[in-house]
């Protein structure tokens, strides 16, 4: 019977999935991942968590204690950086992902931590993953293959999202084929920015995207913007911040600000993230900068409640659809 | 017959119902407490409405806002459910030509509506915290033993208002208990929590806005003179509070309603005055369907479901008009 090795459906798994799924597949694993977050997910992620994480990391254990009876490795990378940029890592809590699982719960299989720092060069992802291949048992030239096969799909996963789907719209793609069914374009556009993990994931976010396209408005998202793009964007921070799911959003921001006017920003945030309470207040003035462009914030909590979300998005919905109205 | 707009706002707080006639002059005007049961006080509310309203005049259309909107909505049949900000919004430029800045403040929430030209440009709700709002004000007039209703006038009475924190509810209240125990007079520590109160609305609320005149400023606790005086202070503006201040989400929503109805040429969907003799009733179930649970709320209408909602994947939603 082939390892079966589990994958969380959260936090990085929006970034990366493909490319671990095709890896791990290709060295003749058998890849479990957890089912969409529900309401079990958070039960479970809030009570085996330290209380003072913050929700996505709850949520993350939460798609863990799934797994762990299911599988015989959890992956869990220990992502720290994917780029040399400046002083840029991931969050600490990133950082420490693996060892936080480890002193919450408990009975969990092996996790396979594999540490991930990019900033070296283009050579160290094939490394890690000789590494990782290796300690299995594989040999090298089934790796490489692996490892080819995993870039070519992420790559291609990439391109579907720049080319206007959303996460979930483009793994759907690549598993089951078939063409996502675009209806007609709609009045408005509105960018929806934050972290993927925010974004893509329609139950913590009260179905953000689903809610706005219903009220006759477009999403796009960071990921519909090429790499280039974003990087030629990020000159116009005087400093870059130090985490990486924040550069990408702020340099989404001003993309979006400048190069391809939206009618409306919506920031989606985590209640008590960190980095986030800066970032938001940076894209706030910024958008009122760069020529009065309307902006609201959506704070993400435990709550299950939409309400508050409804009525935010509602009453921003008509504030964009009068002024053009007026215009 | 007269032609007539029903609005309601069913807020955390309090019920507003209002009738306004075609050039927007209100008819009728009720201003009651929510205590927690909606259905009860919108039927209540209609029964009492029905007695204010001149004789000959009949509804052509409804609007329902505030956070039961759509409970309210599916009882009355609105033909129009808007959320509060634009109902503010609304009301307030009716009354008020070329108004740049709407302060609110309710019950549980609060909220800023920044206008241009009569066009919302901006707007924000507190977050997560109740400081300011006005059930707090209500919770510490009653600590005090003081009617909520004089707690204007005795700030306005305050020649040093004392320094309170009024960042945080809590803190706010073991602020007020030690200044009253060093022996400041009741006037000042009041003066003191409105100015508090309106600094803490500024740096959340009305973080980064541009608050321009003219201003005004409306919900329940408008009608506290030692709020609007503490705004005008921080402000440096006057601030203008709209004749209908406790209800201009409700004016809004009935504004909305004949827009609504005018521009459709549709007859209205509202069912009368006789809701207020029907049987209304909710009862809640857990869906077991996926593992999300949602809790599934079936609205009753004499024995009848005519709505239901709270399933995420929506499954279950039926709304009959």
């Amino acid at each position: 019977m082939p390892v079966r090795v589990g994958i969380p459906r959260y936090l990085a798994y929006f970034s990366y999935y493909p490319w671990w799924k095709t890896f791990f597949e290709e060295l003749g694993f058998e890849v479990i991942t957890s089912s969409p977050t529900t309401k079990k997910t958070l039960d479970d992620g809030v009570e085996e968590a330290v209380n003072d994480a913050c929700i996505p990391i709850k949520l993350y254990h939460g798609h863990v204690v799934e797994l762990k009876d299911k599988v015989d490795i959890i992956f869990v990378p220990r992502l720290v950086k994917v780029r040399k940029f400046f002083t840029e890592t991931f969050c600490p809590k990133f950082l420490a992902l693996p060892d936080l699982l480890r002193a919450s719960i408990n009975g969990l299989p092996e996790i396979l931590d594999t540490r991930v720092d990019l900033s070296q060069g283009p050579l160290e992802l094939f490394r890690i993953s000789r590494e990782v291949g290796e300690r299995f048992g594989v040999g090298l030239s089934r790796i490489s293959r692996a490892y080819l096969l995993a870039c070519k799909a992420l790559r291609r996963y990439k391109k579907l999202m720049q080319g206007g789907m959303l996460a979930d719209e483009a793994l759907q793609h690549m598993e089951k084929g078939g063409d996502i069914n675009r209806d007609k374009k709609r009045d408005l556009t509105i960018a929806v920015l934050g972290y993927p993990y925010l974004i893509y994931d329609s139950f913590i976010n009260l179905d953000i995207v689903k809610k706005l396209r219903k009220m006759g408005a477009d999403v796009v998202t960071a990921e519909m913007v090429s790499p280039r793009s974003l990087l030629r964007e990020a000159k116009r921070l005087p400093k870059q911040m130090f985490w990486h799911y924040s550069n990408r959003a702020m340099h989404a921001a001003y993309y979006y600000m400048n190069r391809k006017r939206v009618d409306g920003l919506i920031h989606v945030t985590a209640f008590i993230c960190g980095p986030d309470a800066m970032l938001d207040r940076l894209m706030e003035i910024e958008a009122r900068q760069y020529g009065q462009m309307p902006f609201l914030t959506v704070s993400i909590d435990e709550e299950t409640g939409s309400g508050g979300v409804d009525t935010r998005l509602e009453a921003f919905i008509d504030m964009l659809k009068r002024r053009r109205v007026q215009r | 017959m007269k032609k007539g707009y029903l609005g309601i706002d069913v807020g955390s707080v309090s019920t507003n119902l209002i009738v306004i006639d075609a050039e927007d002059e209100v008819l009728a005007s009720l201003y009651l407490r929510t205590q927690g049961q909606p259905i009860r006080v919108i039927q209540e509310g209609m029964a009492q409405l029905s007695n204010l309203v001149p004789d000959g005049v009949e509804i052509c259309a409804a609007g329902t806002t505030g956070s039961a909107r759509h409970l309210a909505g599916v009882m009355v049949g609105a033909d129009i459910v808007k959320n509060e900000i634009t109902a503010h919004a609304v009301g307030t430029s009716r009354f008020i030509p070329g108004v740049q800045t709407i302060l609110e403040i309710g019950g549980q929430d609060s909220k800023i509506i920044i206008l241009r030209n009569g066009i919302v440009t901006d707007f924000a709700m507190n977050t997560v915290c109740a400081a300011g709002t006005g059930s707090f004000l209500d919770q510490q007039a009653a600590r005090l033993t003081i009617p909520i209703e004089r707690f204007g006038e005795l700030a306005l009475k305050s020649k040093n208002p004392v320094r309170i924190a009024g960042r945080c509810a809590v803190f706010a209240e073991s602020d007020m208990i030690h200044k009253q125990q060093l022996g400041h007079c009741v006037e000042d520590i009041i003066a003191g929590l409105c100015e508090a109160l309106v600094r803490n609305y500024l740096n959340n609320v009305g973080k980064g806005k541009e608050i321009l005149p003219p201003i005004a400023f409306q919900g329940g606790v408008a009608a506290n003179a030692g709020m609007k005086k503490a705004f005008e202070d921080a402000l440096g503006h006057e601030v203008i509070i709209p004749k209908h201040f406790a209800v201009m989400g409700a004016l809004g929503a009935a504004i909305l309603a004949r827009e609504e109805i005018e521009s459709s040429n549709k007859r209205t969907r509202f069912k009368g005055f006789e809701v207020t003799d029907f049987s209304f009733q909710t009862r809640s179930f857990e869906c077991k369907s996926c593992p999300n649970h949602c809790e599934v709320v079936q609205f009753y209408q004499n024995g009848e479901v005519i709505a239901r909602w709270g399933s995420r994947c929506g499954k279950w939603d039926v709304q009959a008009s």
